[in-house]
């Protein structure tokens, strides 16, 4: 029997309509590749780096003082990069709740990268406090203090990445044991499958109440600040902001992940299913820009924004990064031609992440001279994290089916695997 | 399959944003704090002050802190700022034509942000009113440092297990002493201890007897932040001393209460959660049909 050919190279032409079907591994490339291992690299110094920084105190490893008493894995890794790890909870709104069925194709990336941003969000924040010992006061209820933002945090993006986004991307390894397992494997797949199947819906539905919850507390630890947090930031409503934009900053980010990763592995893209984030990507981004700007007027800090000094010009490229993809997005032959929508979402991403980060740490101001600046350490610990995120991710897409792709992609794996079986079994022979 | 009309959609998208809407919209103000029957508290008085700092070796004596001599080179207490070995500290503030001396430490607030910010109740407002840091229930988060107006509470950041430092009003010694380190060896009576209520009465009529004197002819506290336990009477402008313009709203009365209303028993949630698991499980039963039909038809598993 000849060997098919993975996919045929006429419909791997950029550009080229195709249709996503099912997941499929990555499974032609080697997974130690050059990239890899620098990742790999990056995490082993940030290991040790972290692993130092717990034989002591913090200060030698932050440039946190007590008026900046946050850094970046808070700032950063915590409360800028969750909302591009809020993809799961958007696209699955869409897909599940508003039945957007093309989307369910494109859930298995988003809920990957959700997970990786939360577990290296989580891995920051352990990092970040100083007395990280205590935290088992987590598990007692009656030492909960249920008015808090930062609590509300604390609970909810361990149980939403422990508990919610691991179950969701449990089919994921489950899958892969069926077709690489033995039979009684197999026997025992079968037996849970009804079960885990029953309980699914209940669980989608509380993956989108929990990240709903703590992304708009974000929000709220901010307006506790007050004065601290620059009126072009602060306001009252911060926490219905702070979600609506985590909405955007996970649509964005998963249309720019799953674009580079085909690109970069080579798969064909379904334009329409793109499409289709990066409109729901320009809703939601005018929706969030009307309300933003109508609570500057009515709070009548709008004149601001217009002053054109640093601050204001901060502000009003944060504003134009959200603004200009929102209003190239509308159109449709614009949103469905591959290069705009990539460049349009990236442009989303940063300035989602601009607005999260500015408010924290930029245009923070507890009235000090001093300014801060995160330490060598503190920022080689948060690339150690982003590293981790990123190796995880592509050893995810290269064992798992986490990339969408044709059903003959799907064949071809599978026409691969009998062929290695095949020839092992001659081998032996 | 009949697919899904525009009404669905619009029905679904009210839903879910009343839904979402009712989940994170601010609610009223809870009712402002109540001053604690037995509130403590301080009266710093500028006028009075002759910068002795006899306070501020006291503090550190009472509260086993070892001295901050770093800018003299190990020779004398000479703390800059408040920090992590400083409780309490004596300022210097020099204008054009007028000058004070202004006494830091904790306002111990009557709604403190940093005991409604701190998520496991390390920090609570206590007996007396007393603002106290409990180190068994502290995760380290620096929260209480953020959200603080008067920016008091210090972080040890060079220790292995770092503590939260801010006044306590000297908790562990009121039985002993009756009264905190500083105000007991104020010479001049520029800081006594008393309280709240006989103070603000006590401020009110030096107020009265010496007009022209104070500014703003107010006290600073009564009002301010939505009231503090340590209260100030200035004869230069308060934003001078470093005592900060707030509202007379208490920061925790509007930037805790989204959390408190979602929080509520959980009603919020639990309604937002009935309301997808309707809607998901109606497409899902959907999903699932389309499904198992492919299933059967090319052999393909569903892949969730």
């Amino acid at each position: 029997m000849s060997r098919s050919r993975p996919y045929d190279v006429h419909e791997m032409r950029p550009g080229r309509v195709n249709i996503w079907q099912r997941g499929v591994p990555v499974w032609e490339a080697p997974i130690f590749t050059p990239t890899f291992v620098l990742l790999l690299l990056f995490i082993a110094i940030g290991t040790v780096l972290a692993g130092m920084r717990f034989m002591g105190g913090l200060g030698p490893f932050v440039g946190s003082t007590d008026e900046y008493a946050w850094g970046v894995w808070k700032t950063f890794n915590v409360m800028a990069l969750t909302a591009l790890g809020s993809g799961a909870m958007a696209i699955g709104i869409a897909a599940w709740v508003f039945h957007k069925k093309e989307l369910h194709s494109i859930m298995r990336a988003a809920l990957v990268t959700s997970f990786l941003f939360y577990f290296t969000g989580l891995v920051g924040l352990i990092t970040d406090v100083g007395r990280p010992w205590n935290m088992w006061n987590a598990l007692l209820p009656w030492k909960w203090n249920t008015e808090s933002a930062l609590w509300e945090v604390t609970i909810a993006m361990p149980i939403y990445c422990l508990i919610f986004l691991a179950f969701e991307n449990s089919p994921l390894i489950v899958e892969r044991i069926w077709f690489t397992g033995n039979k009684k494997q197999r026997d025992r797949i079968r037996k849970w499958r009804p079960r885990m199947r029953s309980i699914y819906p209940f669980m989608i539905a509380g993956a989108f109440v929990v990240p709903i919850g703590h992304q708009s507390s974000l929000g709220g630890l901010l307006v506790l600040a007050g004065d601290k947090v620059h009126p072009l930031w602060q306001s009252p409503v911060l926490p219905l902001l702070y979600l609506f934009q985590a909405a955007i900053c996970g649509v964005a980010f998963v249309i720019v992940c799953v674009m580079a990763s085909c690109l970069v592995w080579r798969r064909p893209l379904d334009m329409k299913v793109i499409g289709s984030l990066a409109k729901l990507l320009s809703g939601l981004i005018l929706f969030w820009l009307v309300f933003r700007f109508a609570d500057l007027i009515i709070r009548g800090q709008l004149g601001q924004a217009f002053e054109l000094d640093a601050v204001s010009i901060a502000f009003l490229i944060e504003n134009l990064l959200v603004l200009i993809p929102a209003l190239v997005l509308l159109k449709p032959r614009l949103r469905e031609t591959p290069r705009v929508a990539f460049t349009m979402a990236l442009l989303a991403c940063v300035g989602g992440l601009l607005y999260r980060f500015l408010p924290t740490t930029v245009t923070y101001s507890p009235g000090v001279e001093y300014i801060y600046f995160p330490s060598v350490a503190e920022l080689l610990i948060t690339a150690g994290l982003m590293s981790m995120a990123g190796a995880a991710y592509i050893l995810a897409v290269k064992l798992f089916a986490v990339l969408p792709a044709p059903l003959r992609s799907w064949y071809a794996m599978m026409d691969h695997a009998k062929h290695e079986r095949d020839s092992e079994r001659k081998a032996d022979a | 399959m009949s697919g899904y009309s525009r009404r669905d959609f619009l029905r679904t998208c009210g839903g879910t944003g009343l839904a979402v809407a009712a989940a994170s919209s601010p609610v009223e103000a809870r009712t402002p704090p109540k001053v604690p029957a037995d509130a403590v508290g301080m009266l710093y008085d500028t006028t009075l002050c002759i910068g002795c700092k006899a306070c501020v070796a006291a503090c550190t004596e009472a509260n086993d802190l070892v001295p901050d001599t770093a800018l003299s080179g190990g020779l004398w207490q000479t703390p800059t700022a408040l920090n992590s070995q400083t409780k309490n500290i004596i300022k210097l503030y020099q204008g054009e034509t007028d000058w004070s001396f202004v006494k830091q430490q904790c306002m111990h607030c009557l709604d403190p942000a940093c005991v409604s910010g701190c998520p496991f109740q390390a920090l609570t407002k206590g007996d007396k009113g007393i603002v106290a840091w409990n180190p068994k229930q502290c995760i380290g988060c620096r929260y209480c440092e953020v959200v603080c107006p008067f920016k008091i509470p210090k972080f040890e950041w060079e220790k292995f297990n770092p503590k939260i430092v801010k006044c306590q009003m000297c908790d562990h010694r009121l039985d002993e002493f009756s009264q905190p380190a500083c105000t007991q060896v104020c010479p001049t009576g520029a800081v006594t201890f008393g309280q709240r209520r006989m103070l603000l009465n006590e401020a009110k009529n030096r107020i009265a007897k010496n007009p022209g004197t104070y500014h703003e002819e107010r006290v600073y506290g009564e009002k301010d932040g939505g009231g503090t336990q340590v209260l100030y009477l200035s004869h230069v402008p308060f934003g001078a001393i470093g005592l900060p313009k707030l509202s007379d709203k208490s920061l925790p009365s509007y930037g805790s209460k989204v959390h408190r209303m979602m929080t509520w028993f959980m009603v919020l949630p639990i309604m937002l959660y009935v309301f997808f698991v309707t809607l998901v499980r109606k497409n899902w039963r959907e999903h699932d049909e389309e499904a198992m039909q492919a299933e059967t038809e090319q052999g393909l598993r569903d892949q969730l």
